[in-house]
């Protein structure tokens, strides 16, 4: 990671990489425009496709960090659900059942109950990978299931509601200057994470163990403590993102959140970050993670026939990634 | 998988070819005055009301009922509670079949086993394993979804469009199906189509704030299942447009009907899952008796709408019985 040093922190922050996939999504959001522009370039779609991404951004950013380390988490969307059920319940909990008409100490205390769940996931991932070393796609795929599983077992199987109306009102669609709460809290998230890796020790030693896990070892990074470290925000961040998802769709569902995981890793990897491990960044992923959304609206707006558009998706995305590669492998020929 | 496991199971179905038995074939005597209900998936309201259904008219028929339901709606859960029933040997089982084609062999050896076989909800593609198939009629209720759309949003213009869930769906596909066909009789409704959502309500929620964006003049929007209904009432609340776009959901969980009454959803159609329970068991009891069984039931749905919903309280699915 040497060439890390002597970059400026901008240079760090947003890499080379990220400059074609961003020039990707602006062509994508231009063809729709110039297409539909009276329904694509207005502040109605901006806001709701804004909003409608805050959950899986959440969810990317833990992930980006995880796929740094060459590591993978397929567990993040059950965690969120585990997160919403066991949060949903805790509020319903303190208020007699029904926390619909709670104030915000409930919405706090719900906040804490989702964060700790998800942490204890995290935790027990982060253990698992760091002490003994079963590959990272095993363990994750285990607390996949077991923490769904867990789920459907305190909910008995479905949906909670009682979700309280200020949490609903305030997080789910209230919005600050014409901005989505939602979206604010989601951007901030993203900019501490994306900071932290680019210019902090953390993020450093991240990159260092994705790179060769071995040399960082020697070079006296603490990699068991840190890979514990990184495997915990990714489930932090899952229940935060689950606690969201509460507030969005005011109701803490047990499905439909099958391919979260998928979608998570597809963002992070379109956004230029290596499966590989050591080379990727935040902004990246922020990018990869608005390509496959703005492509769904796009094609929902424009009108392209229902069975096409899962095929336009999958196309779009491997041809961005495969442009991203060959452009990379041409630079580093020079 | 090695050549010697090969040859060995080889050998092993050779032998059972040879047998001429199946699983299920030793075992003793029949148990004619118990009967089993195996719902599609634990826990889920509409199972429950069917089972609420069943215990009522079993029980009062003076059967000796049991419930065994899988953990999910799948045929790899769901068969080995056919299999382990199939030991008990009861007179009758009630199953809501998870896979129309997987399910086929387990549950041909319950009527093998002289067992009579009632299907609920669900049914297999292979006609010739149930007595008798009890279910609603979902082309019916995706009608029943268009005429209670139009009547919500009244002679006003405007375009409509149906959130399905996964495209070869069997169930939402005929509902979708049966409101295509219905809509189309209102000259004010345009149908713009219909939007696969994989049941994410995440997906449902974008498809409808897109579909605002390019159709502003949509006034409904039919929701085919719980999922797209959940979607598409956060979708419609985050546009704002909640209520001025009439939105009717499917099916009438207690979730739902809260919904309903909250005026989030305008209407729901609700399936009548205590009455397929209590058909088949009236199915089943004829089977046993020998009198004449009706082989295809379809019960009725019913729309409910905030306005009637106090009357139609029957029609709301339970949590428990």
């Amino acid at each position: 990671m040497t060439d890390v040093r002597g970059r400026s922190w901008r240079q760090r922050l947003f890499g080379a990489n990220t400059l074609w996939i961003g020039l990707v999504l602006l062509a994508l959001i231009a063809v729709f425009g110039a297409i539909r522009p009276d329904a694509v370039l207005t502040t109605f779609t901006l806001q709701t496709t804004l909003v409608e991404t805050s959950v899986l951004l959440v969810l990317s950013v833990g992930m980006t960090y995880v796929i740094i380390t060459a590591g993978i988490d397929l567990s993040v969307g059950s965690v969120l659900v585990f997160s919403g059920v066991t949060s949903a319940m805790a509020m319903n909990a303190v208020n007699d059942g029904n926390a619909t008409g709670a104030g915000w100490g409930t919405v706090l205390f719900g906040l804490l109950v989702a964060l700790l769940s998800g942490a204890a996931w995290g935790l027990l991932n982060g253990l698992l990978v760091a002490w003994t070393r079963i590959p990272p796609l095993i363990v994750t795929l285990g607390s996949f299931g077991a923490a769904l599983g867990a789920g459907q077992l305190l909910s008995n199987g479905s949906n909670v509601s009682g979700v309280p109306e200020v949490l609903a009102d305030g997080l789910g669609t209230g919005t600050w200057f014409g901005v989505p709460n939602l979206v604010l809290l989601a951007a901030a998230v993203t900019a501490v994470g994306a900071l932290v890796l680019a210019t902090t020790r953390f993020g450093r030693h991240t990159y260092a163990i994705g790179s060769n896990e071995e040399a960082a070892r020697r070079a006296g990074i603490g990699v068991t403590g840190h890979l514990v470290r990184v495997y915990l925000l990714a489930g932090v961040l899952a229940g935060l993102a689950g606690f969201m998802a509460l507030a969005y769709f005011r109701v803490a569902s047990i499905t439909g959140h099958d391919t979260d995981n998928l979608n998570a890793i597809a963002g992070v990897v379109l956004g230029g970050t290596s499966l590989f491990g050591g080379a990727g960044s935040v902004v990246g992923t922020v990018l990869g993670v608005f390509i496959p959304a703005v492509l769904r609206k796009g094609f929902v707006i424009v009108g392209v026939n229902v069975y096409w558009q899962p095929i336009a998706v999958a196309i779009v995305l491997v041809a961005a990634v495969w442009f991203d590669q060959s452009r990379r492998k041409a630079r580093n020929q020079r | 998988m090695s050549t010697r496991t090969v040859a060995l199971l080889g050998a092993a179905l050779l032998l059972t070819a040879c047998g001429g038995g199946q699983i299920g074939d030793t075992g003793g005597g029949q148990d004619a005055k118990r009967m089993v209900l195996i719902p599609g998936v634990a826990a889920e309201p509409f199972y429950i009301s069917l089972e609420c259904g069943f215990r009522e008219a079993a029980g009062a028929a003076g059967y000796v009922v049991d419930v065994q339901a899988p953990a999910k709606f799948d045929s790899t859960q769901q068969t080995p509670i056919v299999t382990g029933v199939l030991a008990n040997k009861p007179g009758a089982v009630l199953i809501a079949p998870t896979d129309d084609k997987a399910m086929a062999g387990p549950m041909k050896q319950l009527k093998d086993a002289g067992i009579k076989v009632v299907e609920v909800d669900t049914k297999l593609e292979d006609t010739s394993v149930a007595v008798s198939s009890i279910s609603s009629d979902n082309a019916q209720g995706g009608q029943l979804a268009a005429r209670t759309l139009a009547r919500l949003v009244g002679d006003r213009p405007g375009s409509v469009l149906v959130l399905n869930t996964k495209a070869g769906t069997s169930t939402t596909d005929a509902r979708a199906k049966g409101f295509e066909d219905e809509v189309r009789k209102f000259p004010n409704l345009k149908y713009i189509g219909q939007q696969y959502t994989d049941n994410e309500p995440d997906q449902a929620a974008s498809k409808v704030t897109a579909t605002l964006a390019a159709n502003p003049d949509l006034v409904g929007v039919f929701a085919t299942n719980l999922n797209t209904g959940e979607g598409a009432a956060t979708g419609l609340r985050n546009a704002g447009r909640t209520g001025e776009v009439q939105l009717v959901g499917f099916d009438a969980s207690p979730k739902q009907v809260a919904d309903l009454r909250g005026g989030v959803v305008q209407a729901l159609i609700a399936q009548d899952p205590a009455t397929i329970g209590r058909t088949g068991v009236e199915q089943a009891i004829a089977a046993l008796e020998g009198r004449h069984v009706q082989r295809d039931v379809s019960t009725d749905l019913v729309a409910l709408t905030k306005d009637d919903m106090a009357a139609n309280e029957k029609f709301f699915y339970k949590q428990r019985c």
